[in-house]
């Protein structure tokens, strides 16, 4: 995959139309060189957006900042430097109505006759620039001239000759200034030919990934397109590496919209943080280890050719009682954001709820964020109870966001009061409205990461309705060794707070990587269902200062992985997902690499880190396909299942495959189990209310 | 096809708010001066009051764009600074281009990034604007900038390659921003 091609960009940047956009999508799914390229694309856009946002934030409105001038303004004639001779071509009312779709037109009609260069459609653009179309606007190419001299800057100096323009290198900026000189030209300086100019060595790898980082969240604030992980051939890339996620929040946030009414938009919808929202059965580690592995092989029930691989960890359970001393610092915002009832009260209503879960051995401190940041309670001993609750219950809303200061003093009492082999934890709730301060959500980041080298864990309770505000708090969990839930409810409080506390608040193993090898000699390809957010290069793997996910006290985390079988492509009735054949490695050489010799589908290796650690240790699982069915399948399976393919359809994915709601629905039933807490009948609940909303 | 009238007084005072600050953030780097941005930007709304403002209710952000452009372009001209066009003229010489770094150094809020983007030959500085405080589309831009869609994806193309190598340099050896080209005093 070239990446000089500006296509590429304007893929990642979501200005290509279809049919482009899908070619590319495909080719870019192909190549993980170009996948990283579009993520870093995306993420420098990301980061260009909110510091060109900052620019425009602090500037003070002069026109607008009074009705007054704006009206003094309407009366130019008063004005004597504003009564100059306007003489700009723009003013005629053709320039709307003809000049402009007509000198696009015929400079690209011009282009695509001349030079040949191939135009790419174009999304939104008021003149639709297919290649196809162009062919009928040769009748309109005799208006270039006119046009161009029109449309000619006002002080333009003398264009360069066209013989000197042709002898140069291709240039990257000086192409559009020659346009000037005529049509002509300017398709000349219009190819793809950047290759020369752009060959810069690329930068390290490490440089990027914080920026890669920051693509997801281009996605989810602007873009529609979250790009899903696609099939892989398992013999070019036998490894899938990922960090493992407890977080839960986008289960809670979407079942808001469809309770609402309304269906989530598609980006909200992340399927690895619904299927992590519920709990499994899976058995407790009996060897030591801080967690046990489960592997599962069954028929994927919505391409029942394909195998469908679930992967669960169970962390060790630790008895409510058994829990370590904790403490415990509140960063609550306070800001006049947070007024609703379903924001500030009902944070208040879920630090009740866990304040009542306190002894003498833990400590609470509540520090407050506004204007400025403010201790609400010093570091108190959890069997002052009242003292505790007073000041909770005293809290008000009001006020622009310092969200920043507010984490420095959150972070500092807990260090001053960090207690060695116990919980230490902040415990932010926010509507992530961070408003004051530094608000370049970089610079939030990259604070909270610095803070979590402290041994300080942190928690994001989100609370309130903005889908831009929940990746910020992602990203804050996620770089401060945290967790994040959304509170729409008190009841989904009570859950996270409550009933699994420990999970929430004790962690037992970070930096929780997981590596699949398949073989290739029994797995054409793979796909890793959801995690997007969550992937990791396999070189991260080994290596220690990468970062990843925790894993709490009795928490269970699932991954699925589909699989196209070897036997797949013999059987013509098998659907087998498109993956290129590799371009410059040969087959011989790729095919006598499979260890035949091996039954194996894959072997599991799973890196951690003791909560106080910094060496990682390594568990190894390898698991042999025994051909079961979906309908034998342990429920949990079932009802992992279920919700993966819930997600899938509620983000119209291209992998969803024959999957319906009613046959979510189905696999739920199955898959339902006891069901202690209600959660899974919940989940039934709301695949009803998706349906019903579907069909109107 | 178009409705002659509309509610003047109150869409034009919309279309000020909405506009003002981001076209004078986009007048500023093409002038390079403040006051002059201002001046501009106050001209292109009294031509938006004159002649647009009553014809033109439902696109206002590629003609303004284009106005204030133009307007700018002229203020460059008269003052003689013709470096704006010269630059394209000559080459992309990006990385020995002299940069007003002093200058943007002293504005704190300026982000990282964005010093790095006023390193960047002219247009692709002013794609860049367009795009990501504007959020216009590759069409819109074109239209604003002259030249055809393509280019702009060209352009931006070759901008956010360039960032994209810059920012991984500077991130590499710890330095906000590699000074190597930039003359300090």
């Amino acid at each position: 995959m070239n990446l000089n091609d500006p296509k590429l960009t304007a893929y990642a940047l979501d200005e290509l139309d279809e049919p482009e956009r899908s070619a590319m999508s495909r080719a870019v799914a192909e190549s993980a060189e170009a996948q990283r390229f579009v993520d870093e694309i995306r993420g420098l856009a990301s980061a260009l957006k909110s510091e060109f946002a900052a620019e425009i934030e602090k500037e003070p409105p002069v026109l607008s900042s009074g009705s007054e001038s704006a009206l003094e303004l309407a009366q130019p004639s008063g004005r004597t430097e504003l009564s100059r001779t306007l003489t700009d071509i723009h003013d005629d009312a053709w320039f709307w109505s003809i000049a402009r779709p007509l000198a696009i037109a015929a400079v690209l009609a011009l282009l695509a006759v001349v030079s040949g260069v191939a135009v790419f459609s174009l999304r939104r653009g008021n003149v639709q620039l297919a290649q196809g179309e162009l062919v009928r606007l040769p009748a309109i190419s005799s208006k270039p001239a006119d046009v161009e001299g029109e449309f000619q800057m006002p002080m333009e100096v003398s264009p360069p000759p066209a013989t000197t323009s042709s002898s140069k290198p291709p240039l990257a900026a000086g192409a559009p200034a020659k346009a000037v000189n005529g049509v002509a030209t300017k398709s000349s300086s219009l190819g793809y030919a950047l290759n020369k100019t752009l060959a810069h060595p690329v930068s390290p790898e490490e440089a990027f990934r914080d920026i890669r980082q920051r693509a997801s969240e281009f996605n989810t604030t602007t873009y529609d397109h979250i790009g899903e992980n696609p099939f892989l051939d398992a013999k070019s890339n036998p490894l899938s590496t990922f960090s493992i996620d407890v977080d839960t929040a986008s289960y809670s946030n979407l079942r808001r919209f469809i309770n609402t009414g309304s269906l989530p938009p598609k980006d909200a919808v992340r399927v690895e943080e619904m299927i992590n929202y519920f709990t499994y059965d899976y058995s407790q580690p009996s060897d030591g280890r801080p967690f046990a592995v489960h592997l599962d092989v069954a028929s994927c029930p919505w391409e029942t050719s394909h195998r469908l691989v679930r992967i669960g960890l169970k962390g060790k359970e630790i008895a409510t009682d058994k829990r370590g001393p904790s403490n415990l610092v509140f960063l609550l915002d306070v800001s006049g954001s947070m007024m609703p009832p379903e924001r500030l009260p009902l944070v208040k209503q879920a630090m009740r709820l866990l304040v009542e879960k306190l002894t003498e051995n833990d400590r609470v401190a509540i520090v407050v964020y506004a204007g400025g940041p403010g201790l609400a309670l010093p570091s108190t001993t959890g069997d002052h109870k009242e003292q505790i609750l007073e000041a909770l219950e005293n809290l008000q809303a009001g006020g622009s966001t310092n969200g920043a200061e507010g984490i420095q003093l959150a972070y500092q009492i807990a260090a001053d009061n960090f207690i060695k082999g116990g919980v230490n934890r902040v415990i932010l709730a926010t509507d992530g409205d961070f408003n004051v301060g530094v608000t370049n959500q970089g610079d939030l980041i990259r604070l909270i990461e610095e803070k979590a080298k402290s041994g300080v864990f942190l928690s994001v309770l989100g609370v309130g309705t903005d889908n831009l505000k929940d990746s910020t708090m992602q990203k804050l969990a996620d770089k401060g060794n945290g967790n994040y839930a959304f509170l729409d409810s008190l009841d989904e409080a009570r859950k996270v707070l409550v009933q699994q506390m420990n999970g929430t608040l004790v962690t037992i193993a970070k930096d929780v990587k997981i590596q699949v090898e398949f073989n290739p000699a029994r797995v054409a390809s793979y796909r890793l269902i959801g995690y997007e957010k969550r992937m990791l290069r396999k070189e991260d793997f080994n290596n220690d200062k990468v970062d990843a996910g925790e894993i709490g006290a009795g928490r269970t985390v699932t991954a699925l992985y589909e699989v196209v079988p070897v036997g797949a492509l013999s059987n013509p009735a098998a659907s087998v997902p498109p993956v290129d054949p590799l371009k410059y490695s040969s087959d011989e050489r790729s095919a006598s690499t499979p260890s035949t010799s091996s039954n194996a589908m894959l072997t599991v290796k799973l890196r951690y880190k003791k909560p106080d650690g910094d060496k990682s240790e390594l568990v190894e699982r390898a698991v042999t396909d025994a051909g079961g069915n979906f309908g034998n399948a342990p429920v949990d399976l079932k009802f992992a299942a279920a919700v993966a393919e819930f997600g899938m359809i509620l983000r119209d994915s291209e992998y969803k495959g024959n999957g319906t709601f009613a046959a979510v629905l189905e696999w739920a039933q199955e898959g339902k189990g006891s069901d202690a807490t209600g959660y899974r009948a919940g989940f039934i609940e709301l695949v009803r209310k998706a349906q019903a909303l579907k069909k109107g | 096809m178009r409705d002659g009238k509309i509610e003047t007084g109150q869409h034009f005072e919309e279309v000020i708010k909405r506009f003002e600050i981001p076209l004078r953030q986009y007048a500023e780097r093409i002038t390079g001066d403040r006051e002059q941005a201002r001046d501009v930007v106050q001209e292109t709304f009294i031509k938006f009051q004159r002649n647009g403002a009553l014809r033109r209710d439902d696109q206002p952000a590629t003609w303004l764009f284009t106005v204030c452009r133009n307007r700018a372009l002229n203020v460059c001209r008269k003052e003689r600074r013709i470096m704006y066009l010269d630059e394209d003229l000559i080459e992309a010489r990006d990385s020995e281009q002299p940069m007003p770094f002093d200058e943007l150094e002293q504005k704190e809020a300026t982000g990282f990034l964005l010093r790095i983007v006023a390193t960047l030959p002219a247009r692709q500085q002013e794609v860049l604007q367009l795009k990501f405080q504007n959020d216009l589309t590759y069409q819109q831009i074109a239209d604003i900038m002259k030249t055809t869609a393509n280019n702009v994806g060209v352009l931006l193309h070759t901008a956010l390659r360039a960032l994209r190598q810059r920012y991984g340099e500077s991130a590499r050896d710890f330095i906000p921003f590699k000074p190597t080209t930039t003359k300090r005093k």
